[in-house]
């Protein structure tokens, strides 16, 4: 953030959008150099293509089946196709090709209909990874709002609405959401409502964590200066406020994504996330957790690539944090 | 004596946030489309008489805001005092009724006493798991800045948080049941029940047999603590030995060893302290998982089954009592950091 800030500081020549450019620069310049970091970028980028490619793919053969009457674009995201096990691939819970039984034809092995295994994992990153951004960009927006005014009217509304995200705080995430998939839902739950709830557990963390920002920003000369001369309060907010505070809200945000991967993993390992057939790693592990003795095979894919991906967005987020203030290290 | 003040103002701080959870936790359950009966019959077909019965017996033929007094016991209290309309409501959550499990046929109350032990067992011997081994690494790493050992910590501490601990239960069972059968897979023995209930003869096969059906789901539950308390810890060292009372000792020919255990080690546990308290949620989440794949018959499971049987008052329940043991375990470490520095003021009027 002092960084950042003073960059700003010092090249104020023009307008906001060049200033924040040449933040921005800086920072993924800094990233760029951190090898640690680097490599987690190229993970993302990795898993992002891996995501928005197969949900292209699915979303190409759903409009060749005709499926466009009940198109909806949340679903869209992980609509998947394959309504039955592939025809032609008979042998169920097939081993990887390095153990004996397997075949390179199913790298990987089945899963316990008969599908070919690797392709469920490349097709479940989608899940993972937009339901991570997804969610966790809802936390931020209703943490943002909350925070933000809490933290610059203070007084009464601080006290209220920071009670309230005290309260939400206490429910653990996974329960939250838990309880929210399935009641909301009417016990029909499904990614979607799963969205929703991760959002919702995640308002405390950035209200929090905006609104401390906020108290300390509120007090700048310049936030001072723009109400001397009657800038109203939302745009100060808006202008002042809300960009100044976001540099440790963007590290919160990308290692938040993270946590997020983590939940959606375990709601769906317990049946409240993602619903078959829809691949995603957490119903996998759900599925083959039950072969546990006679294809462990089956467990440790699923788990490796939740680990890869959290580990992309873990080292990516330590490298902002780094980069944006270096006197954490 | 400003200990004892500080606790009571930290615990009537809490009541409000207490409150919320009942709200929250009503709200949510009650936000279902539908009745809440539709949802505990399931698909069973119920005759009119049935339904109206089951409402009456729940109370769910109240408006809602009625429902929630029920609920939390209000009603009982003005019923108590005589106001006209509350009078013979049921006791509620404010006299320790936590309501009525259909699933079980008994008391919400009777399950926690039952389930709630096994749950902090786990928790807190993954919580000790995490600290014996974080702490040391956390030290070592700080004081190795930058070479070998502190690297293998940061790559320790980076898996740790980017695994999911359902995930690594999984692997514990599959190496060390599953592949060389050296632990058990599931369940718990509690070692406050009777040995025989086990089968064992003595007691400290008793205690043997805990440990040994503890270990796999303390790791797993313990693994992100661990790396979450390393990281801090390593940090928090890492600017402890930078300070000028350090670099005093230092000038003064005070031994490195002496150094870090006399005058770093202290001051560098207030973050840890305060990390353990915010890692409770995920703990307490975790452990629903861990529970699940290690069958403990805790109240993170119980939760999972009142969802799966549709049972309401169940669910209610339990997700109130989840909530509570956090802000329990958040006074527990708030009352345990103003112990530890000497510099908090006990929120007296200054």
């Amino acid at each position: 953030m002092a960084i950042g800030e003073q960059q700003t500081q010092e090249d104020e020549v023009s307008g906001d959008e060049f200033e924040a450019n040449i933040g921005w620069r800086h920072t993924l310049a800094k990233i760029m150099e951190d090898a640690t970091a680097r490599f987690g970028l190229y993970v993302i980028a990795v898993v992002a293509t891996v995501a928005v490619v197969t949900t292209v793919d699915a979303n190409l053969s759903r409009l060749s089946l005709g499926r466009i009457d009940d198109f909806s674009l949340i679903e869209s995201v992980w609509y998947h196709p394959e309504r039955h096990p592939d025809p032609g691939t008979t042998e169920r819970r097939m081993p990887p090709f390095f153990v004996d039984g397997g075949s390179l034809e199913h790298p990987l092995g089945t899963d316990r209909n008969g599908r070919d295994y690797i392709s469920r994992l490349i097709y479940g990153t989608r899940i993972s990874f937009f339901v991570g951004i997804v969610a966790t960009g809802l936390g931020l927006l209703g943490g943002t709002i909350i925070g933000a005014v809490s933290g610059y009217y203070g007084g009464r509304i601080d006290d209220v609405l920071m009670r309230a995200v005290e309260t939400l705080y206490a429910i653990p995430p996974l329960v939250l959401v838990i309880v929210f998939t399935v009641f909301v839902s009417g016990g029909d739950p499904d990614i979607t409502y799963a969205v929703f709830g991760v959002g919702l557990a995640f308002i405390p963390v950035f209200a929090r964590l905006i609104r401390s920002r906020v108290l300390s920003v509120r007090e700048m000369d310049y936030v001072e200066a723009a109400r001397a001369t009657g800038v109203k309060d939302r745009d100060i907010l808006r202008r002042h406020v809300i960009p100044n505070s976001f540099a440790p809200v963007l590290v919160l945000a990308t290692l938040q994504i993270g946590v997020t991967i983590l939940i959606v993993a375990g709601l769906s390992f317990l049946g409240y996330g993602a619903q078959p057939p829809t691949p995603d790693w957490g119903e996998m592990l759900r599925i083959s957790h039950q072969y546990m003795h006679s294809n462990p095979w089956m467990s440790i894919w699923p788990g490796m690539a939740i680990l890869v991906t959290i580990m992309g967005f873990n080292l990516f987020g330590d490298g902002l944090q780094d980069a944006l203030d270096p006197r954490i290290k | 004596m400003g200990l004892l003040r500080y606790t009571l103002n930290r615990v009537l701080q809490s009541i409000p946030v207490m409150f919320g959870i009942a709200v929250i936790t009503f709200l949510l359950v009650n936000s279902m489309p539908g009745n809440p009966v539709d949802l505990m019959l399931a698909e069973q077909e119920a005759s009119p008489e049935l339904i109206a019965a089951i409402e009456a017996r729940y109370g769910l033929d109240e408006p809602l805001h009625i429902q929630f007094l029920n609920y939390i016991g209000a009603s009982w209290i003005l019923g108590t005092v005589g106001i006209p309309g509350f009078t013979g409501s049921p006791p509620g959550l404010l006299q320790g009724d936590l309501g009525f499990s259909m699933y079980y046929e008994r008391p919400v109350s009777g399950l926690m006493v039952d389930r709630l032990p096994p749950t902090l067992l786990l928790m807190m011997s993954a919580f000790a798991f995490a600290i014996v081994t974080a702490v040391p690494l956390g030290v070592l790493a700080a004081k190795r800045r930058n070479k070998p050992a502190d690297h293998v910590s940061r790559i320790v501490a980076l898996i740790g948080v980017s695994t999911p601990s359902f995930w690594i239960g999984i692997m514990l069972i599959i190496l060390f049941s599953v592949q060389l059968g050296w632990l058990p897979s599931g369940r718990l023995v509690y070692p406050w029940r009777d040995p025989s209930h086990y089968g064992l003869s003595s007691q400290l096969e008793l205690y043997y047999q805990t440990v040994r059906h503890l270990i796999l789901p303390m790791v797993a539950l313990g693994t992100l603590q661990m790396a979450t308390i390393m990281r801090v810890e390593r940090s928090s060292m890492i600017e402890s030995l930078q300070k000028e009372y350090v670099k005093l000792a230092r000038a003064y020919g005070v031994s490195e060893r002496k150094i870090v255990r006399k005058h770093a080690f202290r001051p560098s546990q207030l973050p840890v302290i305060t990390l353990i308290g915010l890692n409770l949620t995920s703990a307490i989440g975790g452990a629903v998982l861990i529970e699940t794949v290690f069958s403990i018959n805790g109240v993170g499971r119980l939760l999972i089954q009142a969802i799966q049987t549709h049972d309401y008052q169940l669910t209610l329940g339990t997700t109130v009592v989840i909530g509570f043991v956090f802000v329990i375990g958040v006074i527990i470490t708030d009352i345990s950091y103003a112990y530890v520095d000497p510099r908090v003021s006990y929120g007296e009027e200054s």
